[in-house]
């Protein structure tokens, strides 16, 4: 007889464990449901901005949140934008940085370096010498985090 | 006659080095000075005055190194201005 009681008390507890883990995720993703079309306007912004601050509800773990080509190209883009010298009229990920966009060789190295900072890796004068297109750094950045769609 | 690339490693390795001051009048002025210096001799073409510019940045550089390390020991209160605002 108690040993059923124990069973039927272990069923419960273990029940009510089920619960609070599959109702919190259901909430969280409901919740981002709602609150994601409020911030259709400047949706690239709003990407770029969930992907580097980790929000309270949902801890990563020291794991970073997964990439996409459009999230890398989106991130790229903007820290273009904010390097002075680049017209963000003028900017495409087609456009060459010195032909099209009228940098200089040293500055070129100043928009590698803000790249390195903004994903966190360091890109070797070999290859950075090479990156002379936006896409060519989303490219680059895309086979470093082994990204292929 | 030193090349291109060793040159622009040099730009960037001291761009690196004082970022790592920690404080804000110091990192400011060291980047700025850098950019500055690179882009005023920019044009010049006498091979010599080149080494002895290519030199006086390798001093430089060291001394970067060792004055930004001398910083991280003695570190201060952040300036209002550096800190970044709550969201």
């Amino acid at each position: 007889m108690s040993a059923l009681v124990k069973n039927i008390r272990s069923l419960s507890k273990s029940s009510s464990y089920l619960r609070c883990f599959s109702v919190r995720p259901l909430t969280v993703a409901a919740n981002k449901l709602r609150s994601a079309p409020k911030h259709t306007p400047n949706q690239s912004l709003f990407l770029t901005t969930t992907q580097r601050l980790v929000l309270p509800h949902e801890r990563s773990y020291s794991s970073k949140p997964p990439l996409s080509l459009k999230l890398i190209a989106d991130r790229v883009i903007l820290v273009l934008q904010l390097y002075d010298k680049v017209n963000p009229e003028k900017l495409k990920l087609e456009s060459h940085f010195i032909n099209d966009l009228g940098l200089d060789s040293l500055d070129h190295v100043e928009v590698i370096m803000a790249i390195e900072d903004e994903f966190g890796f360091e890109i070797p004068d070999v290859d950075a010498e090479k990156l002379l297109r936006p896409a060519d750094i989303v490219r680059y950045v895309a086979d470093k985090e082994d990204i292929y769609e | 006659m030193a090349s291109k690339t060793k040159i622009l490693n040099l730009y960037k390795a001291l761009l690196r080095e004082s970022q790592k001051f920690s404080t804000y009048n110091f990192r400011s002025y060291a980047v700025r000075r850098i950019r500055d210096a690179f882009r005023d001799n920019r044009n010049i073409t006498d091979s010599e005055l080149i080494n002895n510019r290519i030199s006086e940045a390798r001093k430089n550089l060291d001394l970067i190194k060792r004055q930004a390390l001398v910083s991280q020991m003695y570190q201060t209160d952040k300036l209002v201005i550096e800190r970044i605002p709550r969201t």
